[in-house]
């Protein structure tokens, strides 16, 4: 194989990888929280070293931008504003997400969309029999209230420029990876009741996007026909043909 | 074969039940004490090709990983249990509930359901029923030749031919602290689950419940507005997931034109 062949074959496998990366975020463009992967191509300029043609560092990174604010009106849904995330309180260790439709289990303690434990300053927040879901009242800085008693505050984090550094686990969370990094206090977010964070996935880019990918890879399909050719005729005159 | 195929048929199903969804709501738009549902997606799992922090170099992690999800899927359906519009109706026996609570109705086995549907009448046998024909719990009997008014807090007064003026019993209200976990049965029933919890019973307007409206029927609190936005967004969703699907095809395409 010629050196024109193996590097159109590696941008070929990172092409079809963004490809995919591009129908998940266009999969997830009505996920609530939701955050849009990007890849990033980084085509690896390290002459002296060896020469290896093509992309070949292909990392995926998150879009951390927010998303449109949806009001839903319903007493339970929150959304985020800033930078951070709820923390969520699971049998393998913490997970932190932005999909705010939370719910009330049958002990009156407040848990996400599938029902893991939305963790508040002090362990998990339970809400009062008696207190019905319109009374309750968030303020930005997270405190939950009902009239004049406090009943929780939720736990908020931020994980400042290592945001991306969090492995997604799906069901709208992220855990944080094997190389510690340390989750802080969030300072810049401000939690909003009766409101949905929408995905943050903007169609137009997505479509964009995959135009890109498309023609690019056939870019690359392209050249491998163009070199075949050229060392079919080659061989072609070698065998006097 | 391109993993994108399967994850975009996710986004597709996902819209699809979108639309069912929307469209339940829709035909609810004039049902009485019909609560709005409301979906919500979750991305799928992820497939992690190389986890963030690994050593690329020695001393150098790599910043973050490469990780290939896989879709989304529905992972529930909540009940928006806002209020809807009160409707005047002027019939003493139609009834609102302005605030939380539920009534509580019995079915013929004996077990008990809950509904915001406070369109009563008399039965043969005199007692209170919802419009389906379930009585009340506890049953109120309605004496012949009365008229009926039904007070905030759930008492039920009748007036006689004579004039005379008895209370013959108190609507009851039930809540829950989830009640977006109640089972939506139809017929606007809903019945317990472990996932509300079970019912606190007491009189409306004490404790957190709300009070009764006598003369006022409340509306679906489906927005017609709304909805007919989602099922816009839900329709460019799904054309857009299988427009990926097309065009992975075209790659795939391209790919079987190399070799001729």
């Amino acid at each position: 194989m010629s050196e024109l062949t193996t590097g159109a074959s590696a941008s070929i496998a990172a092409l079809t990888r963004e490809f995919e990366t591009i129908a998940h975020n266009l999969a997830n463009v009505s996920t609530v929280g939701y955050k849009r992967k990007s890849n990033a191509f980084s085509v690896s300029l390290d002459p002296q070293e060896s020469y290896s043609p093509g992309t070949t560092d292909l990392d995926s990174l998150y879009d951390f931008s927010q998303g449109p604010m949806v009001e839903t009106g319903r007493p339970l849904d929150f959304a985020l504003y800033g930078k951070g995330f709820f923390s969520l309180e699971t049998p393998e260790g913490p997970l932190y997400t932005r999909n705010g439709m939370f719910s009330r289990d049958q002990n009156g303690q407040i848990v996400d969309s599938v029902g893991r434990i939305v963790a508040g300053q002090s362990g998990p927040i339970a809400i009062p029999n008696n207190i019905a879901d319109s009374q309750l009242y968030v303020s930005s800085d997270g405190t939950i209230s009902a009239g004049n008693t406090v009943i929780g505050k939720f736990m908020l984090v931020d994980f400042a420029d290592d945001e991306s550094k969090l492995v997604p686990t799906g069901d709208s969370s992220y855990r944080m990876p094997d190389a510690s990094i340390e989750p802080l206090e969030a300072e810049r977010l401000v939690v909003k009741q009766k409101f949905q964070e929408a995905s943050n996935v903007k169609i137009i880019e997505e479509l964009v996007d995959m135009i890109f990918v498309t023609r690019l890879y056939q870019a690359n399909m392209k050249s491998i026909t163009a070199q075949q050719e050229a060392t079919g005729s080659l061989m072609g005159v070698a065998m006097g043909l | 074969m391109l993993r994108a195929f399967s994850t975009a048929a996710t986004g597709m199903t996902g819209q699809q039940t979108m639309v069912d969804v929307i469209a339940n709501n829709l035909a609810n738009v004039n049902t009485s004490g019909f609560k709005r549902s409301q979906l919500n997606f979750q991305d799928l799992l992820y497939v992690t090709l190389e986890e963030a922090g690994t050593e690329i170099a020695s001393g150098i992690n790599s910043p973050s990983g490469i990780e290939i999800g896989s879709g989304v899927r529905v992972a529930s359906t909540v009940k928006v249990h806002s209020a809807g519009e009160l409707q005047n109706t002027a019939n003493p026996l139609d009834i609102a509930i302005a605030g939380e609570g539920f009534l509580q109705i019995s079915l013929p086995n004996g077990d008990l359901r809950y509904t915001r549907d406070g369109s009563l009448q008399v039965n043969a046998n005199r007692e209170l029923v919802t419009a389906t024909g379930y009585t009340l719990v506890p049953s109120i009997t309605i004496p012949a030749d009365s008229t009926v008014s039904i007070e905030k807090d759930g008492g039920v007064n009748i007036t006689d031919a004579t004039g005379n003026q008895s209370v013959v019993g108190t609507i009851q209200l039930a809540r829950f602290a989830n009640p977006s976990g109640l089972s939506s049965e139809g017929g606007n029933l809903l019945a317990e689950t472990a996932a509300s919890g079970t019912p606190t019973t007491g009189t409306a307007g004490d404790n957190g419940f709300g009070t009764i409206q006598s003369g006022f029927l409340e509306k679906s609190n489906v927005q017609m507005v709304t909805e007919l936005v989602n099922l816009i967004t839900a329709q460019r969703a799904y054309e857009i997931n299988s427009k990926a699907i097309t065009v992975g095809d075209e790659m795939l395409q391209t790919a079987n034109s190399i070799v001729r």
